[in-house]
């Protein structure tokens, strides 16, 4: 049995359908990557997985570690050991990054962290990622670079040490350097704490530096195509087009529908 | 958040600007004449009532003004209406009986036990308790009831009595002016540079008081201290009042930290008060009142820079629940340059409380290089709770610059989905966020004790207006 198991999901944000059945298993130690066009649904998956309020779950269900967490609380989610970097961080003025990850840490647990192991926990993630001492000092993601949210992200993760971590879109907008930055820390976590993830892109880029083992092709909000890594290579040679010709008729409706989901 | 901005850098004589900003509607232009009733928020503006005359003498006048008055009510024409006509003034006494002869629990429970330069409090309507480090005193200053002030130092006070302040312009600053007893005076001589703060403490522990509070701080030339006021009372049924005077005058090249934490509780306290501050010469003041509740609260706040070279920072946050209404008038005003200015408030309402901010920067003739901004950033936390802010500017000089924005804004969903996804719970994410809204101000008191008081009421706040907050998250 997975760790996450996600059976049948329907999702609907007003009234469209955007995930019509997704299937998809996910355990601890694997890397997986989700891939697929412009409105195929990908960003619906991650927000759903995570409980945004938005997303209504018409059909299906989510079981994380035996729990069915269909219909939990974002926050529940997250101290049960979910993670999810967002495509576009919020910045939260006031607040600095030790001060959030020091009460994020605390939210998981009955004692609050000591202020020793914080820091020793803190000074090994600022290593990992690469950043700047002072980096923890800034508001969250107030007035952060895009490559600089991504690796708060990254930070906040590496602290919050979650079960299966969903990056939606993580590499969109990165320079080279920053995109190896966020990628080398996701494998590190992966190879040093046993990280499983769901790596949500739209294009191949991160996938040269993060191995995934699973790859997922989601079109129209269906899952199309499952395999190793080959898949990846295989669209980078010949485009999602050519596999929606593939797959057949139920991709025709992507091309008529519209991306932005 | 809505932003609203309207810079307008007056590049000639006696440009008018009067910008209007609620609720993330369109600024609304207030146009005289149509609103006959429309009553308009004045800068005191000129000297005060002092000129001169005896101490004496300004009690008769201000009393002659009392009689002559009803109790005020304040009418922004379409925004809002401060009335005070709902007091019993007639039932409320200067004096209870027993008369308070010790530091009330309001006091000792809230003021931390920190290292301090002096302290005086007053209990309705007397000094309770008046402290000053030996070592302070041994160099002149003088910290005591401006009533003692009066008898013995009366050539320290006589000058600046009154010297900004007016006696006359409703009746409960006349009552004020007229009826005050206790009192608080505190005069920092030449050159002395004090680290630990002065603690001014206004308190009221039972209902039925009308406390005449009436402050006077001096800072000789070159001097450099801190002010913390508090302004408490105990939770009580039934109707108090506080009208306060103060006034604060800053001579050449003084340097002074101005703080007031307000929370007079959950009785029915009317707060009806006006507080001065003039900046002399190359002198420079931080003033960061932080108003935390009463039933009816109206402050006028007037920071004057008055001779060349005078800089100010004026910051001031509010945090209004439930019933309570909170009308200030903030006024930075600049009466000669070059001179500096720089306006930060920051206000959040629950429940179906009532606040209302108008910031005014007045620029007078000839107060040319003169460079200023007014901010006002509120935040709306429950449904039926309303924040209005109106920035307004009256520049008559041409070489200057002045400018004011804001932001009125809601609960961002999106960052509380985003706390949550680390595991915070919603409530715990609204506080990350009002807590971080009013951080920028909070830590600019550089002052741990007081810093970690301030949070503390914010905290205490919205964790009684949680569910208040959830049922607003749901009604959207």
């Amino acid at each position: 049995m997975a760790d996450l198991e996600i059976r049948d999901l329907h999702v609907r944000i007003e009234d469209r359908e955007i995930l019509k059945g997704v299937d998809l298993d996910i355990s601890r130690g694997e890397i997986h990557a989700l891939m697929g066009p412009n409105g195929s649904g990908k960003s619906t998956l991650a927000s759903t997985l995570m409980g945004h309020p938005s997303y209504e779950i018409t059909e299906g269900s989510i079981t994380f570690k035996g729990e069915d967490i269909t219909g939990a609380e974002p926050h529940e989610r997250a101290q049960a050991g979910l993670f999810l970097a967002f495509q576009y961080p919020v910045s939260i003025p006031g607040v600095s990054v030790a001060n959030f990850l020091r009460m994020a840490i605390n939210a998981k647990r009955d004692e609050p962290i000591q202020v020793k192991e914080f820091r020793t926990h803190l000074q090994h993630a600022i290593e990992l990622l690469d950043v700047d001492k002072a980096f923890t000092s800034r508001h969250l993601n107030d007035g952060f670079s895009g490559g600089e949210k991504k690796r708060a992200e990254i930070l906040q993760m590496a602290m919050l040490q979650p079960d299966i971590a969903i990056l939606d879109e993580t590499d969109s907008g990165l320079d080279i350097d920053a995109l190896r930055t966020v990628a080398e820390g996701v494998q590190r976590l992966h190879d040093e704490q046993g990280l499983g993830a769901l790596i949500i892109t739209h294009y191949q880029r991160i996938l040269h530096y993060v191995k995934p083992e699973f790859v997922h092709i989601l079109m129209d909000g269906r899952i199309v195509l499952e395999g190793g890594v080959e898949l990846v290579e295989r669209l980078e040679r010949e485009g999602y087009d050519q596999i929606r010709q593939e797959v057949g008729a139920s991709a025709d409706a992507v091309a008529a529908g519209d991306g932005g989901v | 958040m809505t932003a609203v901005s309207e810079p307008s850098d007056a590049t000639t004589p006696a440009a008018t600007t009067n910008g209007a900003a609620t609720n993330g509607a369109a600024p609304i232009q207030v146009k005289p004449g149509r609103h006959r009733e429309a009553t308009l928020y004045h800068a005191l503006a000129g000297a005060g009532a002092g000129d001169g005359r005896t101490l004496a003498q300004l009690r008769q006048a201000a009393l002659a003004a009392y009689e002559a008055s009803e109790l005020p009510v304040w009418r922004r024409s379409g925004f809002w209406t401060t009335s005070l006509q709902s007091l019993d003034l007639d039932a409320l006494s200067t004096r209870p009986s027993p008369l308070p002869d010790s530091v009330p629990d309001v006091v000792t429970r809230t003021l931390a036990d920190r290292p301090r330069a002096g302290r005086i409090v007053q209990s309705a309507g007397s000094v309770v308790h008046v402290e000053l480090n030996p070592e302070l005193a041994a160099k002149g200053v003088i910290l005591c009831s401006l009533e003692d002030a009066f008898s013995e130092h009366g050539e320290l006070v006589a000058p600046w009595y009154s010297k900004r302040l007016t006696i006359d312009r409703n009746k409960l600053e006349a009552a004020n002016a007229a009826f005050w007893t206790g009192g608080a005076f505190l005069h920092v001589p030449e050159g002395l540079v004090v680290e630990d703060p002065f603690e001014i403490v206004y308190a009221i522990d039972s209902p039925g008081v009308a406390q005449y509070g009436r402050t006077l701080v001096v800072g000789a030339p070159t001097s450099e201290f801190r002010v913390h006021e508090y302004d408490l009372a105990e939770d009580f049924d039934g109707q108090a009042l506080h009208a306060g005077a103060f006034e604060l005058y800053l001579q050449d090249g003084a340097r002074c930290r101005l703080a007031q934490v307000q929370d007079w509780g959950q009785g029915e306290v009317f707060d009806a008060s006006t507080r001065f501050v003039g900046v002399g010469r190359d002198a420079h003041c931080h003033w960061l009142p932080s108003l935390l509740g009463g039933h009816l609260v109206r402050q006028h706040l007037e920071l004057a820079v008055s001779e060349p070279g005078g800089d100010m920072a004026f910051r001031g946050l509010f945090f209004t629940e439930e019933q309570e209404h909170l009308d200030v008038f903030a006024v930075d005003l600049h009466e000669t340059g070059p001179s500096g200015g720089d306006v930060h408030w920051r206000g959040a309402a629950t429940g179906e409380s009532r606040a209302s901010f108008e910031g005014l920067i007045q620029i007078d003739p000839g107060a040319q290089q003169t460079h200023t901004y007014l901010q006002i950033h509120s935040m709306m936390l429950s449904p039926k709770a309303r924040v209005d802010a109106i920035p307004s500017v009256l520049v008559s000089s041409d070489d200057v610059s002045a400018s004011h924005g804001g932001t009125v804004g809601e609960l961002d969903e999106t960052a509380i989905f985003y706390m949550q996804t680390r595991g915070l719970d919603r409530p715990a994410a609204v506080r990350v966020i009002v807590e971080g809204f009013f951080e920028p101000l909070i830590s600019e008191l550089e002052d741990e004790p007081l810093e970690e008081l301030v949070r503390a009421k914010v905290a205490g706040k919205l964790a009684a207006a949680r569910e208040d907050i959830e049922a607003y998250a749901t009604s959207r």
